[in-house]
């Protein structure tokens, strides 16, 4: 859409300076700034409601990255990411509860680290297979085929057959003490806000990377037009399914993070509303950005906080709102995506984009 | 005599042998036999819905011709994919230029290279030194040999969505070019073109074409007929899918049947003097 100015008077003189990310010395340290905000302020100095609120952006992130990389990035719109998510949740899951680990591993705290891999592995596999589809069809046809896996995986495969193994009935419990990574155990939202924290930013690294490279480049080209990405010597179906593979690999690790915050899971924790929320998540933040992805999800969990706010003290007066909450909170997202859509259709990335060329040109209008 | 024949076979880069193509009742092309010879520039005209661009689609690969076989360096690559063709050295542009719009001109280019470029998933994701190494690599390729050719250095940075249709063509060709083809397919380049972005892209396939480092053969398709008759080593004539004359620019215009065909009663062909 728009790119973004080096401030006035910075000139690169190498070439890899300008394939850096961080160009210049005040965005260096800015971003160092914000590393110290999120490693050190943030964790000490918020309470357990602060921080089981920045696990649910976390979670958010990690999710939508997936969706921001096959709708952004390669155009292949998806509507069913929740699927994948669920699919790393119950790898992992399943992996912990029932697989026959030896001693060691257990002691050494290895199994929910090597669960995750595998979850991911796993997540993106049935990603790939959801994904052949793309080859064949696209645009509207490509949503219905990849609502398909949200209903195949969630509601069929796992609510019917994967949640009776054990004979636990619906909801897998994760007892505790056995999600822990080498000596720490992670039971408080400390330890998850920091296992989280970490993979987002794996991600978004990995993202980032990627779309400064080959592989991303080609799937920028396939969306932007996939007959000459063809001629250009871009193999469009394997560049395709090497996106859903990686957006299933971030979601497969999105879900079997995600089931150190909830110690219990079962089907509804990714109901389709969820993919449909995630994509929503985009578009508010903006569509093939990388920002986007972050600055929607903060938008996304805050507003949906701060209504739950509004609403508790008008309870007393209209008890009707409480009971009705849900509804709002769609109704709300979907109010939310419209005023987008009219006001803002690049999101909240462009916004921030524009803001940032204003102080970078300054005191120049252009 | 047969090393002869053997010399003259390798000097050919691309050759058609008897194409048909049809949709339904159609016959966009009904046995069309084309060689082209390394290192020149043949030039395909033909009036409207001549078949022109599917014979590029079928060279392309974008279609499948039903009957006929296409040699690329002597080999056979009639059933070979689009993006396995551009592997071995085919580049295209479009009549409507079908650039990357949301990508900056600079991105576009490097995406021309993509078959140049080595570095996998893995690497790509981590960054690591082999693909940053890479990248500057090819990035200072694509300066010093494409952007500088073309004249683009102010815009590099522009997504080309939002630039003029005359720079989205010059982009396109340095897309093409970046591939480092063997033959470029250059499908209506000067069409929607002013006078002076005319001149400017001819004189950028005459670069490509006699330039020690680029040497690329060009199939050109184009209805400017003044430029045709300039450029071209051959003009290959068409008319319903079928050749009416294939030889030098002299030859075409004196042939009675093109003249009737194509370049009118008269003196049609002096259309930009």
């Amino acid at each position: 859409m728009s790119t973004t100015f080096l401030p006035c008077g910075i000139y690169h003189q190498e070439y890899a300076k300008e394939h850096a990310w961080w160009q210049t010395p005040f965005i260096k340290g800015k971003m160092i700034l914000l590393l110290i905000i999120l490693f050190f302020i943030i964790p000490f100095f918020a309470d357990s409601y602060g921080l089981s609120l920045c696990n649910q952006i976390s979670y958010t992130i990690l999710g939508a990255i997936g969706v921001q990389l096959l709708i952004g990035f390669c155009g292949q719109i998806t509507l069913g990411h929740a699927a994948f998510l669920a699919v790393g949740a119950y790898t992992s899951a399943l992996l912990i509860l029932e697989f026959p680990w030896p001693a060691f591993m257990l002691d050494w705290g290895l199994a929910y680290p090597v669960s995750i891999i595998v979850a991911a592995l796993m997540a993106g596999i049935w990603s790939v297979a959801f994904g052949l589809s793309s080859a064949r069809v696209k645009g509207f046809y490509l949503i219905l085929t990849t609502m398909a896996a949200q209903f195949i995986i969630v509601d069929f495969i796992i609510t019917q057959y994967v949640s009776q193994i054990g004979g636990r009935g619906q909801a897998f419990s994760i007892p505790p003490e056995t999600i822990k990574i080498g000596p720490i155990i992670i039971d408080s939202d400390l330890k998850v806000y920091f296992m989280m924290l970490f993979f987002v930013i794996i991600c978004t690294a990995v993202l980032a990377n990627l779309v400064r490279s080959k592989v991303g480049r080609a799937w920028i080209a396939i969306r932007d037009n996939d007959i000459s990405a063809d001629v250009m010597g871009i193999n469009v179906i394997k560049y395709k399914l090497i996106a859903f593979f990686v957006a299933g690999c971030i979601g497969g690790i999105a879900g079997s993070c995600w089931i150190s915050n909830l110690a219990a899971i079962s089907p509804e924790h990714f109901p389709w509303s969820w993919s449909l929320w995630l994509v929503g998540v985009i578009l508010i933040g903006g569509v093939g950005s990388i920002h986007g992805t972050i600055f929607g999800s903060i938008f996304m969990v805050l507003v949906m906080e701060g209504l739950q706010l509004l609403v508790i003290p008008l309870a007393d007066i209209y008890p009707k709102l409480l009971m009705d909450f849900l509804f709002i909170k769609e109704a709300a997202f979907g109010l939310a995506i419209c005023i987008f859509m009219i006001f803002q259709p690049y999101g909240l990335s462009y916004r921030w984009q524009q803001l940032k060329n204003y102080f970078n040109l300054w005191p120049f209008s252009y | 005599m047969s090393l002869q024949a053997e010399q003259k076979n390798e000097n050919i880069l691309l050759e058609l042998q008897d194409i048909h193509m049809r949709f339904g009742k159609v016959k966009a092309l009904a046995g069309i036999n084309l060689k082209i010879k390394k290192g020149e520039i043949h030039s395909v005209i033909g009036p409207n819905g001549a078949g022109k661009t599917v014979m590029m689609n079928c060279i392309n690969g974008l279609y499948k011709p039903q009957q006929g076989t296409i040699f690329f360096k002597n080999k056979e690559i009639t059933r070979l994919k689009p993006y396995e063709r551009a592997r071995i050295g085919m580049a295209r542009t479009f009549q409507k230029v079908e650039v990357f719009g949301g990508m900056t001109v600079l991105d576009n280019i490097r995406l021309g290279r993509h078959t140049h470029f080595k570095s996998g998933i893995l690497n790509g994701a981590f960054y690591f030194g082999k693909t940053a190494k890479e990248e500057i690599e090819h990035r200072t390729f694509i300066e010093e040999n494409i952007i500088d050719l073309l004249e683009i250095e102010h815009i590099r940075h522009k997504p080309v969505g939002m630039l003029p249709y005359g720079l989205q063509k010059r982009v396109e060709l340095g897309r093409a070019l970046a591939l480092e083809p063997e033959l470029l397919i250059l499908d209506e380049p000067l069409a929607g073109l002013n006078l002076e972005e005319v001149e400017d892209m001819a004189r950028f396939i005459l670069d490509v074409n006699e330039e020690k480092h680029w040497k690329v053969t060009c199939l050109l398709v184009e209805h400017d007929m003044g430029v045709v008759m300039d450029l071209s080593n051959n003009v290959f004539v068409l008319n319903f899918g079928n050749m009416i004359v294939d030889g030098t620019p002299e030859e075409v215009q004196k042939n009675p049947e093109v003249v009737k065909a194509y370049l009118g009663e008269e003196d049609l062909y002096a259309t930009r003097k």
